[in-house]
């Protein structure tokens, strides 16, 4: 684990821009104390120089020195096939019964005790092949389908606890104890971020918090610049979708007056306190908020988009999501979450799930399409899924209209594009659905295969915090292979 | 399932399957009496090296006990740990114990990181098993009275009484201002340190505003306190503020982060509306304790037992016109107990969050991992959880909840509320005979000879009207004047009884009755912990965690103060003391004012006096590279911690600077991040526990479905887009430089002055007057205002404006709060040069730490 400690000599590709910048993200991070103090200055002497000049942030460090800025583009550990991850949080839990395993034995024993568990609910869905490899999918999913030769399924996903915050905070962070990094986080600290002026983890969600709140894209004890951004896609127009992005008194050449300004009181007020790190990070922070303004504008809005585009990602809010996604990986943000909330259906499991999937299968169907047609599919890993799945059991609660409970033992992901083998099943669950028995996957294991996509291993990306290294997959993880291409 | 999640997130659970609980269930004990040769053996050869080489990480008294192994008996032995039995009797090669010290196999070595056993004590322990393990140790030798004890982390330091430590001796003795000084000064020396020199006059009274009342000094405050030179005039200031109203406004927040306060339910349990309408009354009994300095130990009685406390209150007046018999203050407090998270209306989950915020809030303990298992970190047993949950499940809440003054004034709105809320019951009534006419009827549909049939719309209707009804009642409570203010109370069911333990923390699944009573490991006396069956028993609950002999309570209180006056505790983890917390930075010093806390009567008013008028406070807090290189995270506090202000110090400074702070005290929520910016203190703005204010949260309000003793501090673009743009902290910037004082100055050199004083709270530098008039020169009133292509494009379209009113318009007709998500303005008034001057002060780092 300490393997980045080591290594002062850069260990990747020689070809690559970054060449003689070294591959110690522990240099420019340790803390923010002493990573400050190591420089012998202040982030802000550096910023002062670098920061008010945009285009420096953006040209290629050189040789030796330091790349500007934690965001900055760094390479990864080794060439990886994706540069960007949208993970869609199917949130609540969906069946995976449902929706991307099917259990005939289950259907046969519809209605029957199937041991202690209770009384075997058969799938209200059918499911059919599609593609050329003839992926089983469910007919709640027959569009996102249609792209089956691009997607990859593992169906023995399990994960350690039933309770929606509690893992679905696990599926984001590896961690159910103390507040740990996002994988969003642990992205941007390792890869940085491909646009200077979009935070490079930005998480679009609805106006609630999904279980578990900001936990759930929190920098935690990494640098707050790796936190996600949190966006409520619902405001009714783009200005109000990121509080206060406008500045609706004075212009932008006035405003950079100001900044510079600012950061002229910033620089005596530092001095006056013998610089310290605390104030010096926070003027990082105003100058992406300054680009911000007019690059998210522009990023956000959608109406920007064709009118068949926008009407193949279709009408809804997860439309407007994938498109808004899409729009922010094609400008280099690192990782893009998207909230697709409930998905917790303990009853009237055929009209609830329908309804869920209906909102998301045409949007995901499109966003796959779009991303292929603009060759970016190759380059951008999508991940469909939640936090645990449901029983192949009745709920208990004897419902008339029946749905299923919460089931920790097994579950269904889907991933697609960078680095992944299309047209892929990966693991089983017994027959009937209720338990992965074959090939299991734990969130550890999708971790480290996320993080491998990325070029990133994830033994390798560390964060040394209260005395020991940390890092996503804790002690654990495993790459999932089979599933890559 | 949402309680037991929180608490495993909050508490520590890994789902790893360390099966402490075999130690129980160990393989049927031999009854043969041991040879004598045999027991000869054991005691010279075996014993001591278990002792000696296992028992650090294998023995019920290990601080972490590994692999839930235990080796200190015969039956834990046999039964081992997590991997399966230790040890097969006359079997070495079976055994995994033999396994491990042979050191062959490369994932099983024990002792580990290469402390392997000599050969001889290899050979000795093999001889053992194959002699068949005699072993003369049992469970009830070893484990005495505590065998109920999870068998982790017992000798954990938190658990331990408070002793009143010796204050040391130091070198610098003319530093110390009172025995705080001593023990953090004799840390300093002891590391070849020296605090840092006292902070400037001007800079030490606006930390101690910031600090003690959340709000700037004035400037004219600031000159009074630089001129005035007496002995004592810090001194009178920090009792001044700690008269304030303020002052209790500001720390009552924290105490509210901790209980994890809202005014909405999260989750409400059917047709229910969300809103706690009356939730203000506890926010507004929390604030009022601190000014009151209401001793610690009654704050946690009236919190927990108010029903009491207000019982006590009445026996105890003999005049029973007194008015202050109306007043059920003390009732208010229990919002504590009902606030919640309401789950659904799910029992289970309302307690285990009764029990995590009681337990996380009073003691530093994570209890509710005891839900389904006994806790894997601390000495906390399953029996702990439902013995406590008993007393939580032994509470109802009434029917109407009782007002907080026993006789309501008789006003025009007072009766006016009575004759809408008698026309409401009359609608609850005729709506509570349909919904039984309804089942029946469903109970008539399921019988043998149904013929009718339910119409489903029948049911979606009544639903509808119930839904209706409770959001007209809430919003009669929540909004009509004559309403009167009520508390949030539980109270006792008529006849209390003990609860099971939920093996596996589930509801169906029902283990051994346990008597309601305290943790065992904080009791004074563990083996003989009086069973409380007097009413629910929250009273003994209460007195139990205000025992001043409680180990845990007087610690966690000093850890939370002392945390909130320095930006740092002395253990890091305000809400787990136990053993998954750091050690402390001054243990010596955290119970000596433990102690001396619980001696002052509980005065949290005395504890911030020691703190604040401490040398060690007083310091500068002025980097030293040196030291920030040794100690970066100032943990031997030589200087005092830079701060950042939170979001309410930021926002009620902002008023505060221009006058417009509106100082109402108490009172029903506002609205202070949606547009028209009620003009209270942030303590006041209505928080939604399911969709908190954006703007609080930008700043790192924490969740509040967790108690929180410690806010995160993230640095996001958003925070800088909100001073940048906000039409908030410009119209304030603006505000600020139009009043006729300001414009009549005379001088531009004057001007720059009376803004660093108004803002910064301290008078610019030659170097700063400079440069504040160059910007001023450059950046003239009216020039290079906003391009109106610019603004066209963030003006809201007519008709995303038209949908944004039909949301807000249907939110408040539904009851549901309107939380402004965006900040959009047409704001055509061009800034004067002045007031982007003030604009840009207010953006510096300056305007947002104090040092």
């Amino acid at each position: 684990m300490s393997s980045t400690h080591e290594s002062t000599e850069p260990s990747h590709d020689h070809a690559h821009p970054c060449r003689g910048i070294s591959t110690n993200l522990e240099d420019y991070f340790l803390t923010r104390r002493q990573l400050l103090s190591r420089m012998g200055m202040g982030l802000g002497a550096l910023s002062l120089a670098n920061l008010i000049d945009p285009h420096h942030v953006m040209a290629a460090a050189p040789a030796g020195k330091l790349p500007a800025g934690p965001l900055a583009p760094r390479p990864s550990h080794f060439p990886g096939k994706a540069k960007a991850v949208i993970h869609i949080f199917a949130q609540g839990a969906p069946s995976h019964l449902d929706t991307w395993d099917p259990k005939p034995m289950l259907a046969k024993m519809d209605g029957k005790t199937i041991g202690p568990e209770g009384i075997a609910l058969g799938s209200p869905f059918s499911f059919s092949k599609y593609g050329q490899s003839g992926l089983e999918v469910s007919s709640a999913f027959a569009k996102t389908a249609a792209h089956a030769d691009d997607l990859a399924v593992i169906r023995s996903m399990w994960t350690d606890i039933p309770a929606h915050e509690v893992a679905t905070v696990f599926m984001n962070t590896g961690s159910l104890r103390i507040a740990k990094p996002s994988l969003g986080s642990w992205l941007v600290y390792g890869l940085g971020t491909e646009n200077q002026n979009l935070p490079g983890f930005i998480a679009l969600r609805g106006s609630g918090l999904p279980p578990g709140g900001s936990t759930n894209y929190q920098s935690a004890f990494l640098p707050g610049v790796y936190q996600g951004a949190s966006i409520n896609t619902q405001a009714p127009s783009v200005a109000q979708m990121i509080q206060n992005i406008r500045n609706t008194y004075v212009s932008k050449n006035e405003q950079r007056r100001q900044l510079d300004f600012v950061h002229q009181l910033n620089e005596i007020h530092a001095k006056n306190l013998q610089r310290d790190a605390a104030l010096e990070t926070r003027l990082e922070s105003y100058e992406i908020a300054f680009r911000m303004q007019a690059e998210a504008l522009d990023a956000f809005d959608i109406n920007k988009e064709s009118a068949e585009t926008r009407a193949a990602y279709g009408p809804g809010e997860q439309g407007k999501q994938l498109l808004i996604a899409r729009r922010l990986v094609e400008r280099g943000v690192r990782m893009v979450q998207v909230w697709h909330n409930g998905w917790d259906h303990h009853q009237q499991l055929q009209s609830r799930l329908s309804k869920k999937a209906e909102e998301i299968d045409q949007p995901l169907a499109a966003l796959l399409g779009d991303l292929k047609q603009r060759g970016l599919l190759d380059s951008t890993l999508v991940v469909w899924g939640g936090e645990f799945g449901r029983k192949s059991t009745r709920d208990r609660n004897g419902y008339d209209d029946p749905g299923r409970d919460h089931n920790a033992k097994a579950f269904s992901m889907v991933l697609a594009g960078g680095g992944i083998k299309g047209g892929t099943v990966h693991g089983a669950t017994d027959e009937f659905g209720t338990a992965a028995v074959t090939d299991k996957v734990h969130p550890h294991d999708l971790h480290a295969t996320i993080l491998h996509c990325m070029g990133m291993d994830h033994t390798k990306l560390t964060y040394r915090f209260n005395g020991r290294d940390f890092r996503l997959t804790d002690v654990a993880g495993n790459v999932v292979k089979p599933i890559l291409a | 399932m949402n309680a037991a999640v929180r608490s495993l997130r909050a508490g520590g659970l890994f789902a790893a399957t360390l099966a402490l609980a075999a130690t129980g269930q160990a393989a049927a004990p031999t009854t043969k009496p041991i040879a004598s040769g045999d027991l000869h053996f054991f005691e010279t050869k075996i014993r001591p090296l278990l002792a000696d080489k296992c028992y650090k990480c294998h023995s019920q008294t290990s601080d972490k006990v590994r692999g839930g192994l235990l080796l200190d008996t015969r039956e834990a032995t046999l039964a081992g740990g997590n991997t399966g039995p230790s040890v097969v009797p006359g079997k070495p090669d079976e055994s995994l114990l033999i396994q491990a010290v042979r050191y062959k196999d490369e994932d099983l070595q024990m002792p580990p990181k290469g402390e392997k056993l000599s050969d001889q004590e290899v050979a000795d322990l093999t001889e053992w098993v194959r002699r068949g393990a005699p072993d003369p140790r049992s469970a009830a030798v070893v484990a005495g009275g505590t065998k109920a004890y999870g068998g982790v982390g017992k000798n954990h330091w938190a658990f331990k009484p408070v002793q009143k430590p010796q204050v040391p001796a130091v070198q610098n003795a003319a530093w110390i201002k009172n025995p705080v000084d001593a023990f953090v000064l004799a840390k300093l020396e002891g590391a070849g340190m020296t605090p840092n020199s006292p902070a400037e006059k001007a800079v030490l009274i606006r930390r101690l505003y910031f600090d003690l009342i959340g709000l700037p000094p004035r400037p004219s405050e600031v000159q009074e306190f630089v001129k005035d030179t007496s002995p004592d005039a810090y001194a009178k200031i920090v009792d001044r503020l700690l008269n304030t109203q303020q002052y209790g406004e500001h720390w009552a927040r924290y105490w509210l982060d901790v209980v994890r306060y809202s005014d909405t339910k999260g989750d409400a349990k059917g047709q229910e509306d969300n809103r706690f309408p009356h939730a203000w009354t506890y926010r507004d009994w929390v604030i009022d304790a601190f000014n009151a300095d209401l001793p610690y130990n009654q704050f946690i009685l009236s919190q927990l037992a108010g029903d009491a406390m207000q019982r006590a209150r009445e026996r105890n007046t003999k005049d029973k016109s007194d008015t202050s018999v109306g007043n059920r203050w003390p009732l208010a407090a229990m919002g504590f107990v009902t606030l919640g998270n309401q789950f659904n209306g799910r029992r289970e989950d309302i307690i285990g969050d009764q029990i995590d915020v009681t337990t996380k809030a009073f003691l530093g303990l994570t209890v509710t991992c005891a839900r389904c298992h006994d806790h894997k970190f601390d000495p906390i047993t399953m029996k702990d959880y439902y013995a406590l949950y008993g007393v939580f499940a032994n509470c109802d809440k009434p029917a109407a909840l009782p007002t907080l003054q026993a006789k309501v004034p008789q006003t025009a709105d007072y009766f006016d509320y009575l004759e809408k809320s008698a026309a409401l019951d009359k609608r609850e009534a005729e709506l509570k005979a349909q919904r039984e006419e309804f089942q029946r009827a469903v109970r008539t549909s399921k019988g043998k000879n149904a013929t009718a049939k339910i119409d489903p719309k029948t049911r979606q209707q009544l639903q509808r009207s119930e839904r209706e009804l409770q959001r007209d009642i809430t919003n009669l409570e929540a909004q009509h004047p004559g309403a009167p203010a009520r508390a949030n109370v539980v109270t006792d069911v008529p006849r209390p009884r003990d609860y099971p333990v939920l093996l596996r923390g589930e509801a169906t699944n029902k283990g051994e009755i346990v008597p309601r009573r305290f943790i065992e490991v904080i009791s004074p006396d563990p083996k003989k912990r009086p069973v409380w069956n007097e009413g629910s028993g929250r009273v003994q609950l209460a007195q139990a965690i205000a025992d001043p002999k409680n180990p845990l309570t007087a610690r966690v209180l000093v850890n939370r103060i002392w945390q909130q006056h320095w930006g740092a505790g002395f253990v890091d983890t305000p809400d787990d003391l136990g053993n998954m917390s750091s050690t402390p930075t001054h243990p010596e010093l955290l119970d000596w004012l433990a102690a001396t806390f619980v001696e002052n009567n509980w005065s949290i008013k005395s504890l911030h006096r020691l703190i604040v008028l401490s040398a060690a406070y007083q310091q500068s807090s002025l980097n030293n590279p040196h030291y920030a290189e040794t100690d970066p995270n100032n943990k031997l506090l030589w200087r005092y911690n830079l701060r950042r202000m939170d979001f309410e110090e930021l926002h009620d400074s902002l008023l505060a600077i221009t006058g417009e702070l509106d100082r109402t005290y108490g009172g029903r929520p506002v609205a202070i991040s949606s547009e028209g910016f009620a003009k209270r203190r942030a303590i006041y703005t209505l928080i939604d526990r399911t969709n908190p204010p954006e703007l609080l949260t930008q700043f790192d309000f924490p969740s509040p479905d967790v108690a929180t003793g410690r806010r995160y501090e993230t640095l996001v673009p958003q925070q800088a887009l909100f001073l940048m743009n906000s039409p908030m902290v410009i119209e304030t910037a603006r505000k600020l430089v139009d009043r006729p004082a300001f414009k009549e100055v005379e001088t531009d050199e004057k001007r720059v002055v009376l803004l660093y004083l108004a803002i910064f709270q301290r008078w610019p530098t030659n170097q700063e007057v400079a440069l504040g008039l160059k910007y001023v020169k450059s950046n003239p009133t009216g020039t290079d205002v906003v391009l109106t292509s610019e603004l066209s494009a963030a003006k809201l379209s007519a008709k995303d404006a038209r949908i944004a009113a039909k949301k807000a318009q249907s939110a408040k007709q539904q009851g549901r709060f309107n939380q402004q998500v965006g900040g959009v303005y047409d704001n055509l008034t061009p800034l004067d040069t002045w007031a982007k001057f003030a604009h840009a002060l207010f953006q510096s780092n300056e305007a947002t730490f104090y040092n």
